[in-house]
This record gives C-alpha cells, sequence and structure tokens, in this order.
C-alpha cells in the first residue's frame, strides 16, 4: 500500500514538474507571472466551488482559471486600468472567494481533501489524477513541438512575429489556455497557494545558463522535476504540506542557479 | 503597390485619431522617405501599412485588401521598428532572431528548410554580421542589434521593407553603413519606405520625400536627382 502510495506521489511528481515547467519557460519569458499567480488563485477558488456544489473540482478550477485569462484582456480594456491593477483585485478576489468556498464544504470544512486543494498532498493522488496529467503533459509535448517556431518567434517579440506574418493572437491564447489548465491539474499535489512556484522557479532557473531557447524548454522540466520529487521526498520524511517543500526546494534551486548563472559573469 | 485612401487610424482609449484621412501611393521600386515632428503619426502610418494598427478607410498593398489579407501581406513585407532594445538576459541567439523573419513563409507545421538556412546565411553575410551569428542578442551593439533586425526583415525575402528611425543611436560608421545597405537594397528594385527625424539621415538615392505633421500629410515632393 505504502509502495503504490509513493508510486504514485512520485509519477505524479515527475508529470507536474514536467507539465509545470514547460509552460513556465513560455510564461516567464512572456512576463506572464502575474496573471500565473492570478489564475493559480482562481483555480484553487474553483476548485474549491466544485467541492461545495459536489462538482468535479478539477473542471471547475479549469473554467475559473482559463476564465480569469479570458476576462482580463477586457475587464483591463473596459475599466481603463492597467493590467497588474485588475490582476492584483482578481488576485485578492480569488483568494477570498477560494477561502469562502472552502468554509461552505459540508461538515468537510478543513477536512484533508478540502486543504489538499490549498497546501497540496501526496496522498491526494490517485491513478485517475495520473493519466489525466499524463494526457495533459504529452499535450503540452505536442503543442509545443508542432508549434515552437510560432511560440519562439512571439517570445522574442510578440510585435515582429505579427509583422513577419504570424497570427499570433491564437499562440497567445494557447499558452493562456494551457498555463490555466496545467495549474488547474496541478492543484492535487502542489496546492493552490504554491503552484505557481512550480511554473516560475525552474524555469526561471533554467534561464539562468542558455542563451538558446530550445536548451531552456529542455532544462526547464529536468529541473521541475528533481524539485519536485525533492519535494515529495522531504514532504514526507518530514511530513510537511507537499506544495510548501516543493516550493521551498525550488526557491532555493533557483537561488543556486542565480549564483552559478553564466550570464551574470562579467566579459 | 502601396495604396491608402482616406485612411484614419486611431489608437484603443484615444479620442483624436493619430492618423487622419491619409491618402497615399507608392510604386513599386520606389524610395519614400517620411519626415515630420515627434508626435506627427509617422510610425503610426508605417505600422497602419503592415497592419498592425486598426483603421478605417482603404488600404491596398500588393494587390490585396490588407483587411482581408493582412497576415498574407505581411508575409511579404519587412518592417524594422523603432528603437528596439533587448535585455542583456534576452535567450536567443543572433541566428535565431534572423531566422525567425522566415517563419510567417516557411508556414504553420513546417521546419525551416537547407534553403531558408541559406537565405539567412547570404542576409547576414550583406549585412556583414555572419560573424555574430552565435552571439547572444542581448550583447550586441545599437548599430550590431539594428543590422540583425534590419537583416530578420530582409530574410523573408520581401516586395517592401519598412523602416522606422534605423539610424537613431547610431554612431556615424554605423549610419552611413547602414546608410549604404539601404541605397544597395534600393538599386536592387525593392521598394522602401523609411521613417527619420531629420533630413541629414536620408540617403542619396531617395527620390521621394514626404512630410508629416499632426497625423495629416502636409508635403509630398519628388526629386530627379539626389537631395
Amino acid at each position: 500500500m505504502i509502495e503504490r502510495l509513493i508510486l504514485l506521489a512520485i509519477t505524479g511528481a515527475v508529470l507536474t514538474g514536467v507539465s509545470c515547467s514547460l509552460v513556465g519557460s513560455f510564461v516567464v519569458r512572456m512576463n506572464l507571472s502575474s496573471l500565473g499567480f492570478a489564475m493559480s488563485h482562481a483555480a484553487f477558488a474553483g476548485a474549491a466551488l466544485g467541492l461545495v456544489l459536489s462538482v468535479d473540482p478539477l473542471i471547475v478550477a479549469i473554467v475559473f482559471s482559463t476564465g480569469v485569462a479570458i476576462l482580463l484582456g477586457p475587464l483591463a480594456e473596459k475599466a481603463k486600468l492597467p493590467t497588474n491593477v485588475i490582476l492584483g483585485i482578481l488576485f485578492s478576489l480569488m483568494i477570498s472567494l477560494g477561502l469562502i468556498f472552502l468554509n461552505l464544504v459540508p461538515q468537510t470544512a478543513m477536512s484533508s481533501t478540502a486543504l489538499s486543494i490549498l497546501w497540496g498532498s501526496i496522498l491526494g493522488m490517485t491513478v485517475e489524477n495520473i493519466l489525466k496529467l499524463l494526457m495533459l503533459t504529452v499535450g503540452i509535448i505536442l503543442i509545443f513541438i508542432l508549434f515552437f517556431k510560432e511560440f519562439q518567434s512571439i517570445m522574442f517579440s510578440r510585435k515582429l512575429a505579427e509583422a513577419s506574418g504570424i497570427n499570433t493572437k491564437p499562440f497567445y491564447y494557447l499558452i493562456l489556455f494551457l498555463t490555466g489548465i496545467t495549474v488547474a491539474f496541478s492543484l492535487k499535489l502542489v496546492g493552490g497557494l504554491l503552484v505557481f512556484a512550480l511554473m516560475v522557479n525552474p524555469a526561471s532557473s533554467a534561464y539562468q545558463f542558455f542563451y538558446d531557447m530550445k536548451k531552456i524548454t529542455l532544462f526547464s522540466p529536468v529541473i521541475g522535476v528533481l524539485c519536485c520529487i525533492t519535494g515529495v521526498a522531504v514532504s514526507f520524511l518530514l511530513d510537511l504540506p507537499t506544495g510548501s517543500s516543493i516550493a521551498i526546494v525550488s526557491s532555493v534551486v533557483f537561488g543556486v542557479s542565480v549564483l552559478l548563472s553564466p550570464k551574470r559573469r562579467r566579459g | 503597390m502601396i495604396e491608402l485612401n482616406n485612411v484614419s487610424t486611431i489608437y484603443e482609449g484615444e479620442k483624436i485619431p493619430t492618423l487622419t484621412k491619409v491618402s497615399l501611393a507608392v510604386q513599386q521600386g520606389e524610395f519614400l522617405t517620411i519626415l515630420g515632428p515627434n508626435g506627427a503619426g509617422k510610425t503610426t502610418l508605417l505600422e497602419t501599412i503592415n497592419g498592425l494598427l486598426k483603421s478605417k478607410g482603404e488600404i491596398i498593398i500588393l494587390g490585396m485588401d490588407l483587411k482581408k489579407y493582412g497576415t498574407e501581406i505581411r508575409k511579404r513585407i519587412g518592417y524594422v521598428p523603432q528603437e528596439f532594445t533587448c535585455d542583456s538576459l534576452t535567450p536567443f541567439l543572433v541566428k535565431d532572431v534572423v531566422l525567425m523573419g522566415r517563419y510567417g513563409k516557411v508556414g504553420l507545421l513546417k521546419s525551416p528548410t537547407a534553403k531558408d538556412y541559406t537565405i539567412i546565411t547570404k542576409t547576414m553575410e550583406f549585412l556583414s554580421i555572419l560573424t555574430l551569428q552565435h552571439t547572444p542578442v542581448g550583447k550586441l551593439s545599437g548599430g550590431q542589434l539594428q543590422k540583425v533586425l534590419i537583416a530578420r526583415a530582409l530574410a523573408k525575402e520581401p516586395d517592401i521593407l519598412l523602416l522606422d528611425e534605423p539610424f537613431s543611436n547610431l554612431d556615424l560608421t554605423s549610419r552611413t553603413d547602414i546608410a549604404q545597405k539601404i541605397s544597395s537594397l534600393h538599386s536592387h528594385g525593392l521598394t522602401i519606405l523609411m521613417v527619420v527625424h531629420d533630413r541629414s539621415s536620408i540617403p542619396s538615392t531617395c527620390r521621394r520625400i514626404i512630410t508629416m505633421d499632426k497625423g495629416e500629410i502636409v508635403s509630398d515632393k519628388k526629386f530627379q536627382v539626389a537631395q
């Protein structure tokens, strides 16, 4: 039984590490970190609402997280406010809604299920979760292979990509959508509060070492998987929340990467 | 080759158009320079022609309606933006950035072929940046980066080249060098529209100058000899 739990946790960690870090390598370069934070908290609020309504938390989480991305542009435009102001408001609104929804979960407020979407849990992984994560990871890898040159061009400059004859809008929204569903799928392991650390930290670490986007996109998931496995091990051994352990490990890795970065040496 | 009839461009959230009922016709092989003070609408004009901004009025480029065939048209227009900068950690090498210029032409779900790589090598050779091909773009000087952006615009073998202040922030040597390259491109039949801030930057091969002010074309002069 314990072996099975450990195997599920490690497999989940590997898949979550790959999907989050792959998407993260694009999110970091495209300066979408703030949006990602808001999306991760929206996913948390959605999952909590799913628990209240007895609907699959994953589906509601996806609707909430991608909804934030889709709403952001029109909201900022109509209200004539900077995007960051709208993001700040959405961020606090979503975390508040999430906590209220958790409080409304019948009889299980603060139960392990409810808390797991907040902090993440190694015990929360099921075979069904693993299969869904596997499909997501394979899907992301395929999309990135098929459209890498378009994504690469957008990451250098969206305006220049558009000027060179690439219709950038669908690709931009594809990245937002992938970010939203990756965040939602990763809630089980990492939790809504810290899932975005797993997107930003490994990718930001990979950026410290290479000037080649292909190498960054390959190296980022490697760091992500190592962070996840180490984080799960720390969580298991010290009985700490999984999300926090992974976030701390990935933050340490980022700090070390900055110190070792050849990009920051003179000459 | 380029036809604008009563074209107005207004930025989102603004009330006054940056470009007001502009009409302009540019023939194949022409070299047109656009002059004017800051805020005259020079950059807006280039970005309107390139379809990067939404506008009202009729725009026909290369015989196609820009509103219907914007993406197709942009595959045939080379565009060098104004004062483009990269931070020192930008994760792209010179050869990657130049190759990106061809991605629109390469098309969806296809990879660049040997022909694409040959073309970008020749383009980098023409602009004397072949030795920089493995250099990260964030480590280039202003003049080098400008050449990379021009190479990127030329890599698609465009029918029209739009240059927005290609000499800004360049030293005299780089300025002369780039002006010679632009003149050479024109002599090979490329249609060029170039925005500059001052008359002294206009290459001698330019035969038409339009002046803009407050979103309108206030003068349009053609010359038989160099100015």
